[in-house]
């Protein structure tokens, strides 16, 4: 892995707890993130629906590549979170 | 496998849902060491709730996430610790000669305690129908408060008219154009408080004594779900973007299996101090056989647990 920082850039709305779960575990791991509250932002919606498919938020990209939802896993590996 | 190193303590509470947190603060503040094992979210099913609107104490309705965050720091404030894990096997301590400790064995380690409390809770249930799987995430939903905003101004799906389709209906109809409502009975059995709010909306749609039969798409999203009339047998096509499927809930409760008596459905028995057929084995809250499922119910199960449970604890010899 390289030192560089990954650009982390989580897509969640207000009401949502599972995207609440997301930033809170970033938090956790000390790993930085911008966040996009995606009902404010409904080109932000509509890029994550272009880029994923995906009707819903949390969606959280690590250097563009996707993670859907809380995937603790993924986001271990790609962001190199060791347990 | 790098297995992490836990401690072990007084009580583990499994899952951290109203029922487990208000076990923890009961236990924790009555000095016994005490953590919870939560493999998702901490607030449990209730934290995605949009509005709360029976819990004692908040006479405008206070968001799920809210009175669950609220729960947790009230916990925390008490000492407890939560540990994001999951746990997939407990078993009695055979290497200990007077077996008092349980074993719970997580994804990354494993965990010692005196007595144990399982919070687990429920999740929706499938339909397990045509297009469900392969439309998850891409028009079919069973969280309105995470996906809701992706339907502004499209007309979706709602299936259930059970307390929680029509609380995440009205939710739901802060954004999108309308929704027709899909109940496999003769009528909706939600509580009236809750449908005599929905029928103030004209961009509602009731088709009742229906089933859903299939959700369908364009191998992209969805385009239409068909639902059949069970009374006439009529199969009925309905142009929609998005289905939240609300239709029941099912237990966590498949890493318990052979460790704890549970009923047919998975539910946990209990008897009326919430213990279980296993000695220093309690559960509380929406897993257990306990036929109402609402968040004071819950909490007022995990008081008892954690008290019950106390008193288990006080009572081993050493």
């Amino acid at each position: 892995m390289s030192n560089q920082p990954p650009k982390v850039i989580v897509f969640t709305s207000p009401y949502c707890s599972w995207c609440k779960r997301v930033k809170s575990y970033l938090h956790q791991s000390r790993i930085r993130f911008t966040e996009v509250d995606v009902t404010k932002n409904s080109s932000a919606a509509r890029d994550i629906v272009r880029r994923t498919g995906q009707q819903g938020v949390p969606v959280t990209l690590v250097n563009n590549r996707p993670v859907i939802g809380f995937d603790r896993a993924k986001l271990d590996r790609l962001l190199g979170i060791k347990v | 496998m790098n297995e992490r190193k836990y401690e072990q303590y007084d009580l583990i509470i499994i899952g951290g849902g109203p029922a487990g947190l208000t076990a923890a603060i009961y236990s924790s503040r009555a000095g016994f060491k005490t953590c919870i094992i939560e493999s998702g979210i901490v607030g449990g099913e209730a934290a995605s709730t949009d509005l709360i609107e029976n819990y004692p104490g908040f006479p405008d309705g206070i968001s799920g996430m809210r009175l669950t965050e609220n729960i947790a720091n009230q916990a925390k404030k008490f000492g407890v610790e939560i540990i994001t894990d999951r746990v997939v096997k407990i078993k009695e301590d055979l290497t200990s000669q007077d077996d008092i400790y349980k074993i719970i064995n997580t994804s990354s380690g494993q965990i010692k305690a005196k007595a144990i409390i399982i919070a687990v809770g429920t999740k929706p249930k499938l339909l397990n129908i045509p297009g469900e799987k392969e439309y998850k995430g891409h028009g079919v939903s069973y969280c309105a408060t995470c996906d809701g905003f992706f339907y502004k101004d499209k007309k979706i799906a709602v299936i259930g008219c059970g307390n929680s389709g029509i609380q995440e209906g009205l939710f739901l109809l802060r954004f999108v154009k309308q929704i027709e409502f899909v109940e496999f009975l003769p009528k909706p059995t939600a509580e009236k408080v809750l449908l005599d709010k929905i029928k103030k909306y004209e961009n509602v749609n009731f088709n009742l004594n229906s089933s859903l039969l299939s959700i369908e798409g364009n191998g992209k999203s969805v385009t239409h779900i068909k639902i059949k009339n069970n009374k006439t047998g009529k199969i009925k096509e309905i142009k929609i973007s998005g289905v939240f499927i609300y239709v029941g809930l099912k237990p966590n409760t498949e890493f318990l299996e052979g460790f704890v008596q549970s009923d047919k459905d998975g539910y946990v028995i209990i008897d009326q101090n919430q213990k279980t057929n296993v000695q220093g084995v309690f559960a509380a809250g929406d897993a257990t056989i306990d036929t109402v499922k609402q968040i004071t119910t819950a909490v007022g199960s995990g008081a008892r647990a954690a008290i019950n449970a106390g008193h288990y604890i006080e009572n081993m010899k050493f």
